[in-house]
């Protein structure tokens, strides 16, 4: 096992060691495991590593309150800017209407037409 | 994914902010749990923090085509990338297609020890993960820690199966090649 091999070996090892390779591939694996001590090495390193990772992913670590608070101060504010800008051109567009209407500009067959 | 999503995601889409609480409060673990294991915990905090917006800004797009947390995860994962590629600089201590050999055979007493709960050992674990190429780093994360399938993998880094593939390949190796080294060995 040398150079590119060697890398190529060691991922091999670990496909092996999370039950990746078909029943083919395994068995050619198993063999090189059991005739170099390095690749048996190898394969029990990967086993050790692969569980302590299983473990780790089991675990729940605690989400920071300020995570949650963050978010929703940051979607509430938003939420209120969008009706605000809602609200406000809202009251710009009657206020255009009003003032269309006070000036007689608003066009023939326009509701509330013409004085 | 769950109707009871689907239909808070689209009260959201229409600003309801309540609707949003509950998906923030559904979800959060899991965009934590993601942004501490690609990142770090100090980092995972503000990223965590970045995807929420990131959810807020863009649920209107979420068409329910994939499950809520697929959907969540793409995010999740793309704000941690993100921060990872501001970080460049940073010295990676990855074993990658550069270095054509194992530096050093792993070896029994220097590995993950049988005690694989041991606080000290899982510290370590943590640490080395970050020297892991990103995206090695986080298909690693999702397939072997979140325990995700290679299509679902695939489909969170909008990559083909066989590069989600090669990634976690080349991820387990890298981690394994890096709990190898002995205590205080630099960076090869």
């Amino acid at each position: 096992m040398n150079g590119p091999n060697r890398w190529e070996t060691l991922e091999k090892i670990g496909a092996y060691a999370a039950s990746e390779l078909s029943p083919e591939e395994a068995r050619e694996v198993e063999q090189t495991i059991l005739a170099d001590p390095e690749a048996l090495r190898m394969a029990e390193s990967y086993l050790r590593m692969l569980a302590l990772i299983s473990v780790i992913g089991e675990e729940s670590p605690e989400v920071p309150d300020a995570v949650i608070d963050y978010a929703l101060r940051q979607a509430a504010l938003s939420a209120f800017f969008r009706q605000a800008e809602s609200f406000f051109s809202g009251i710009g567009r009657a206020y255009v209407d009003a003032f269309v209407y006070y000036l007689g500009l608003r066009l023939p067959g326009a509701a509330g037409q013409g004085i | 994914m769950t109707v009871e999503d689907q239909n808070l995601a689209e009260k959201a889409a229409d600003g309801d902010v309540q609707a949003f609480a509950q998906l923030v409060r559904s979800h959060s673990g899991l965009v934590y749990r993601v942004a501490v294991r690609i990142l770090n915990a100090e980092e995972a905090q503000d990223a965590s923090q970045e995807v929420w917006v990131r959810v807020w800004r863009n649920i209107r797009k979420f068409r329910g085509e994939s499950a809520f947390s697929t959907w969540l995860y793409k995010i999740t994962v793309n704000t941690c990338l993100s921060v990872l590629r501001k970080e460049q600089a940073r010295e990676m201590r990855e074993v990658g297609d550069e270095l054509p050999y194992l530096p050093v055979t792993p070896s029994i007493e220097n590995d993950p020890e049988t005690a694989a709960l041991a606080a000290e050992r899982r510290g370590e674990l943590l640490r080395e993960l970050e020297h892991v190429r990103a995206d090695h780093r986080a298909a690693l994360v999702l397939r072997h820690m979140e325990g995700l399938s290679y299509a679902e993998v695939a489909q969170i880094l909008e990559v083909p199966e066989g590069t989600a593939k090669g990634w976690v390949s080349r991820g387990r190796a890298s981690l394994l090649v890096a709990l190898s080294r002995q205590p205080g060995e630099g960076p090869r």
